[in-house]
């Protein structure tokens, strides 16, 4: 009897001893990004990553994603759609990744979409959606609509200025184009009139054409469209040129517009979103979900703009909670899963997405800000 | 008297077998990409496209040793027709392949008759200007290209209904077209045309003066390097499905150069021995992450130091290239 006992003691203890080894020896849930770390796209892809990976260890930290840990599989597409292709495939089919939260090479999603499609596969972007009604289907981004920029700046100028005929200046990617389209068919709503249209090359080292032609015309203000180091130039042509003209710019780096503001001061003013204004936020539960993400941003990178990031954190919430609602890791689930995901708090809003709308923010979550004195200030 | 190879009968050398040593690599890649599949599958299959893409440029370059760099201005409207024909007015990928070669041809012929004047840097400097504005116009012209934002639902290739999906199939078909692509080239340079080329390719003087019309010939390799890379642009759009303009940017020139340079230049191994060895080198360094570009970049550089005539010219017999 006692001989009985002991073997059941040991054979318990071993069990108790192996059992948190099985637990840990669970299968990593694997996260997959395609971003461009190096080409066009590496300022904001890099930035990208690295909050998907911050989201990933602050999931981790807290006992993973219904008892597996997130390992996040990063592969370079360098911003080309080709290589992108050949990314997704390697990480599909040698890195067995279950899920995507991929950077904001369109082309590069694009070229991709119909690999995930058949790998049933879904992805949460930071770029635009495909067109591709099939490839749709397993297409969710985290980026506000297109509309939503350029709205903030023409209220701005209904509401607060006398200016009522204005230019856009875009370069020529896919979401600046959307936004120029935008802009020529809400400017009526706004009572303001868009006399100018001109397209600029990211490397353009001089817009003083484009910038002539849109003060010829009588323009007061340039909504210029695009990201990089053309605002610069654009401030700098404006103010060679003496023109007496408001800059209103997208969504772009804080650290780019520094050096803009110190050209053109109290004429310049640019879209931010609301991780780039955290300390001016009332208090509530955007601030509350944006301090979840900037404490340990903060903590890392210092003062390093938080944006492009945010949207990287707010994938990979976006995805866990997915998971968490479907119960399931299974790719089909999960994509149903992401229709259903409502109200959720991000960093960048509340996300909402439904069957027929894969682009969840749907309140416009920008604010119009300036700098003066070093500072970034609200103003809209 | 000196007889010219361009005007006599090429003589019938032995087969040797390390010569083909380079189709035996080949082989052994393309196996071992059909029976693995998935990623190792797609590097393969891009590789062939440039294999393709490549063997028209080694025509040019390699065999009349002239210089472009503006061939992917051709592989653009290649890849353009076909995609604009089949995603938006639902033809199929065969006639619009077919249409996208005549008319990469066909612009060939209209831009080359002019810019084959050119010589050296002039030329490279005139090609390189083709290829830039042919990029210009798939950004520009939004309303057929889309712009960046590029063409998607573009059907795979496919005969009589039957449409090859899957990565194997993908795999064998380009095989096949490689293939025929590598076999017209030897033909080619064994022929009456090719001796043409390699007189011209030794000295245009030369070659004019033994009577072989060296404007007509040039621009004939012209065309037909173009009709190679608008087949390698057609196909790209039908293997991926998508195509944007950054696929025919300057990316593309620096990459099939490198393939070139790497496999052989006026080699018939060459183009698709350098493409495969381009394509699955960064590969290979991938694991190295932020130094990948650092090894692939010493990898080539070893390569050429070591075949500085291309990997295939080592195993071509002594005294041909």
């Amino acid at each position: 009897m006692m001989k009985h006992k002991v073997i059941a003691a040991g054979f318990a203890a071993c069990v108790a001893l192996a059992a948190p080894q099985i637990a840990g020896a669970q299968e990593a849930y694997k996260i997959g990004v395609s971003a461009g770390l190096t080409g066009y796209a590496a300022t904001v892809d890099r930035a990208w990553r690295d909050g998907v990976e911050l989201a990933a260890a602050a999931v981790n930290a807290k006992g993973g994603v219904m008892g597996r840990k997130i390992q996040v599989v990063v592969e370079d597409n360098r911003s080309e759609p080709q290589e992108a292709v050949t990314v997704y495939r390697k990480m599909l089919s040698s890195d067995k990744v279950e899920a995507f939260v991929s950077g904001c090479v369109s082309a590069g999603n694009f070229a991709a979409a119909g690999l995930l499609q058949r790998a049933k596969v879904p992805m949460m972007l930071c770029s635009i959606l495909p067109t591709q009604p099939e490839h749709l289907q397993w297409a969710f981004t985290t980026l506000p609509p297109a509309g939503f920029e350029v709205d903030k700046r023409l209220e701005y100028l209904k509401e607060k200025t006398q200016i009522r005929k204005i230019a856009v200046l875009h370069d020529p990617t896919p979401y600046a184009n959307l936004q120029k389209g935008v802009a020529e068919r809400n400017a009526a709503k706004y009572g303001l009139e868009v006399v100018s249209i001109e397209q600029y090359k990211q490397d353009d080292a001089d817009l003083s054409v484009q910038i002539s032609k849109a003060r010829s015309a009588g323009a007061g203000a340039i909504l210029k469209i695009g990201l990089g180091g053309t605002t610069l130039t654009a401030a700098k042509n404006i103010k060679q040129l003496g023109a007496d003209m408001l800059l209103l710019t997208s969504l772009e780096d804080l650290a780019v517009f520094g050096p803009v503001a110190e050209v053109l001061g109290d004429k310049f003013f640019f879209v931010a979103s609301p991780s780039q204004v955290y300390e001016a936020l009332p208090e509530g539960a955007l601030k509350a979900g944006i301090k979840a993400f900037l404490d340990p941003w903060r903590e890392k990178f210092r003062d390093r703009d938080p944006n492009w990031a945010s949207r990287g954190w707010d994938g990979v919430m976006l995805t866990v909670a997915a998971i968490e609602q479907a119960k399931s890791f299974d790719g089909e689930k999960l994509r149903a899963a992401y229709e259903e995901l409502k109200g959720f708090q991000g960093t960048t809003g509340v996300y909402n997405f439904r069957p027929d709308l894969h682009q969840g923010i749907t309140d416009n979550p920008f604010v119009l800000a300036t700098i003066q004195d070093g500072k970034v200030k609200v103003v809209q | 008297m000196t007889i010219s190879p361009s005007i006599t009968s090429p003589e019938r050398r032995p087969l040797r077998l390390v010569g083909l040593l380079p189709w035996l690599f080949a082989g052994v890649v393309i196996g071992y990409a059909m029976l693995v599949g998935g990623y190792a599958a797609t590097v393969v299959s891009f590789a062939l496209i440039y294999a393709v893409f490549v063997t028209g440029l080694n025509l040019f370059m390699g065999f009349a040793a002239q210089v472009s760099f503006g061939q992917n201005a051709f592989a653009a409207i290649g890849g353009y027709v076909s995609a604009v024909l089949t995603a938006t007015y639902g033809w199929g990928p065969l006639p619009a392949m077919v249409l996208g070669m005549s008319a990469a041809v066909a612009a060939a012929a209209v831009i080359g008759f002019p810019a084959l004047r050119l010589k050296g840097h002039y030329l490279a400097m005139g090609t390189l200007a083709i290829g830039l504005i042919a990029y210009e116009i798939t950004v520009e012209w939004q309303s057929v290209t889309q712009g960046y934002m590029g063409i998607s639902g573009i059907p795979p290739f496919g005969i009589a209904g039957y449409e090859i999906t899957s990565d194997r199939g993908q795999l064998v078909m380009l095989s096949l077209i490689v293939a025929a692509c590598a076999f017209a080239a030897a033909r080619i340079r064994r022929s009456r045309f090719g001796r043409a080329l390699s007189a011209v390719a030794g000295s245009e003087e030369a070659a004019l003066a033994l009577g072989i019309d060296v404007s007509r010939y040039k621009l004939m390799a012209f065309l037909l390097s173009a009709g190679f890379a608008a087949l390698a642009g057609s196909l790209f759009v039908h293997v991926v499905g998508f195509v944007s303009p950054e696929v025919f940017g300057l990316h593309m020139v620096i990459v099939t150069f490198t393939m070139l340079y790497v496999g052989g230049i006026g080699t018939v191994a060459g183009p698709l021995i350098g493409a495969l060895i381009v394509s699955l080198l960064p590969e290979t360094f991938r694991a190295f992450k932020d130094y990948q570009d650092l090894a692939y970049g010493a990898a080539l550089i070893l390569l050429l130091i070591y075949a500085p005539r291309g990997l295939a010219s080592l195993f071509a017999p002594r005294g041909r290239s």
